[in-house]
């Protein structure tokens, strides 16, 4: 539905590209999660896939059609947010609907019909008469967002869409746009991860202008834990420190160890490190029970996805390993918290 | 074409939702009213033709106040990222600009009935003259319409905008009248000085005051008009490619 062919962008000759040789495709129904830190390139990519910038090389389809050669098709089937979400600050809400309707083609009917849907999905019922200029940010999101949803396209693209908004209005959006699956393609550009873990089927991070990781997000999930740091658990026993290190000493597996005591009750914290993939943790609650302590917390440490962003977009990361080994990928053992 | 309208729709609202239509429709006023009244004479002839000679000139500096915004504004508040993402062509994004121009044009002359009530109070005005002499005011406000929109897709900056579609208007007038004046081009060569003269827009709109229509002056302002929107257009189209 959406197809990014080897997009490059290079602002100036000769300079090093923003974006470099970014291709996916995004098949109908899905909602995949384009995500990077600020600056990596997910605006630049974003505009050359909408066909407002054209790329320094490569191209974008929109349901095949090329969104520069033939902008006019492509451009009817998308619904786009750009990341500055520029209104006109003169006209009211509701006519700025009907001018993004009006464009796209629609008859009065259809438009008023549409704005009443909207209304109710946007939550636009206080703001429908307000004049733009006078909107909070938030407010005036959520009319670019409905803008972009005028004609009900089948592809949305929406760039950073709750930027500036409160926690509840975020999560008003995320589950629009979770709704949006299944009968919409819509690509989510963000920085945020914990909105791509609400909404999307798949994500596809991006760094230094180039596809660091692609995938669904349980196999991202899968990759965070088997290239994550190595595994802690976390322990807390009752007895004296010395007996909880004689227990763990005997735990085979464990890389290093201690413990301290945590306060005066007699309960002490350990923490063990473990090669990576390898749960030490039915071995250690065993080697405590033997020796007679007793325990109320084991809690295995789990590289998480958030972790793992951190860890592909960092600059010093070398994409291309990571990439490589995807295939060869070991399942997580018995990593439930 | 709908969508042309569409967009004009838009644009002349947002004129007037800013002060500088009504600072430029005061100013325009102010100059029309001052020059007539000092023409209002018992025992002259009741004509505009006074005031058409002054508005021709108002027009070069009142016209880039209104065009100065057109694209450059949608460039520097972003929302030509939206308009350029929707099922539009730069043509349409033009034309649209410029009928709302128009628009602001035609209510501009339209205050221009003020005097012409006043003299149809006290004497027998002949409209030939205030008909044609106001057709050519608005050809001389499209072709500067599209000046303004010209120079408004140059740059994001209003006020760049706005000095470089008066530095083309002055170019078409002051220029074009004072040059062919000087005594080395009569002797050098007498057609580039028939050249210059002929794109002078104050000889072109001279005939129109007088109450002559002629198809030359016609062509003359459809092609000015016609030349500088087609280069808004590239310039448009241009961005896509800087």
């Amino acid at each position: 539905m959406i197809e990014a062919i080897r997009l490059t962008k290079r602002y100036t000759p000769g300079s090093p590209p923003a974006v470099d040789e970014v291709s996916f495709v995004l098949e109908p129904g899905t909602v995949t999660g384009f995500l990077g830190p600020n600056g990596a390139g997910k605006s630049t990519t974003i505009r050359m896939l909408t066909g407002y910038l054209p790329p320094t090389s490569g191209g974008a389809k929109i349901d095949g059609h090329d969104t520069l050669t033939d902008a006019h098709a492509a451009r009817r089937l998308l619904g786009y947010l750009p990341e500055s979400n520029a209104l006109y600050p003169e006209m009211r809400s509701v006519e700025f609907l009907h001018f993004v309707g009006k464009l796209q083609g629609m008859p009065r009917r259809d438009r008023k019909r549409r704005i009443e849907e909207l209304t109710e999905r946007c939550g636009l019922s206080l703001i429908l008469r307000r004049t733009v200029a006078r909107l909070s940010k938030g407010n005036r999101q959520r009319v670019g967002i409905a803008s972009a949803l005028m004609h009900d396209p089948p592809v949305v693209v929406l760039d950073e869409p709750t930027s500036g908004l409160d926690p509840r209005q975020m999560s008003e959006v995320r589950d629009l746009i979770r709704d949006l699956g299944g009968t919409h393609t819509v690509l989510l550009s963000t920085h945020l991860l914990p909105e791509v873990q609400r909404c999307c089927d798949r994500a596809i991070i991006i760094a230094g202008g180039r596809v660091v990781s692609d995938g669904s997000l349980d196999a991202l999930r899968d990759e965070a834990l088997r290239t994550g740091q190595a595994g802690t658990v976390l322990i807390e026993a009752k007895g004296s420190v010395e007996a909880v290190r004689t227990a763990l000493a005997g735990v085979s597996g464990v890389d290093q160890f201690d413990a301290t005591a945590a306060d005066e009750t007699g309960w002490v914290d350990a923490w063990l490190v473990s090669d990576r993939g390898v749960d030490v943790r039915d071995a250690a609650a065993s080697a405590l029970q033997a020796a007679g302590l007793l325990v109320r917390e084991i809690r295995r440490e789990v590289p998480t996805l958030e972790e793992y962003f951190f860890r592909v977009t960092d600059p010093a990361h070398t994409p291309s390993r990571e990439l490589a080994e995807v295939p060869g990928r070991v399942e997580a053992t018995g990593g439930d918290a | 074409m709908k969508a042309a309208l569409t967009l004009a729709k838009r644009e002349w609202a947002a004129l007037f939702f800013s002060p500088v239509a009504y600072a430029v429709i005061g100013l325009f006023g102010m100059g029309c009213g001052l020059v007539f009244l000092t023409g209002f004479v018992p025992g002259q002839e009741a004509t505009l033709r006074s005031v058409f000679g002054a508005i021709v000139w108002l027009l070069v500096f009142l016209v880039p106040a209104i065009g100065m915004k057109f694209i450059s504004e949608e460039i520097s508040g972003g929302t030509i990222e939206r308009l350029m993402t929707l099922p539009v062509s730069e043509p349409q994004i033009v034309v649209g600009k410029w009928l709302a121009g128009m628009g602001f044009v035609v209510v501009l002359l339209g205050t221009l009935a003020l005097p012409v009530l006043v003299l149809e109070a006290v004497a027998e005005p002949d409209y030939g003259p205030i008909v044609s002499g106001t057709l050519g005011l608005v050809l001389v406000g499209g072709l500067y319409v599209a000046v303004a929109l010209f120079a408004s897709a140059v740059t994001s900056s209003q006020v760049v905008a706005y000095m470089a579609a008066v530095f083309v208007n002055c170019s078409l007038t002051f220029v074009l009248f004072f040059v062919p004046q000087t005594e080395w081009i009569k002797e050098w060569s007498p057609a580039v000085r028939a050249a210059l003269q002929y794109g002078n827009v104050n000889r072109q709109y001279a005939d129109f005051a007088k109450g002559l229509i002629d198809l030359r002056h016609f062509v003359y302002f459809l092609t000015g008009t016609g030349l500088f929107l087609f280069g808004a257009v590239k310039l448009l189209e241009s961005r896509r490619w800087r």
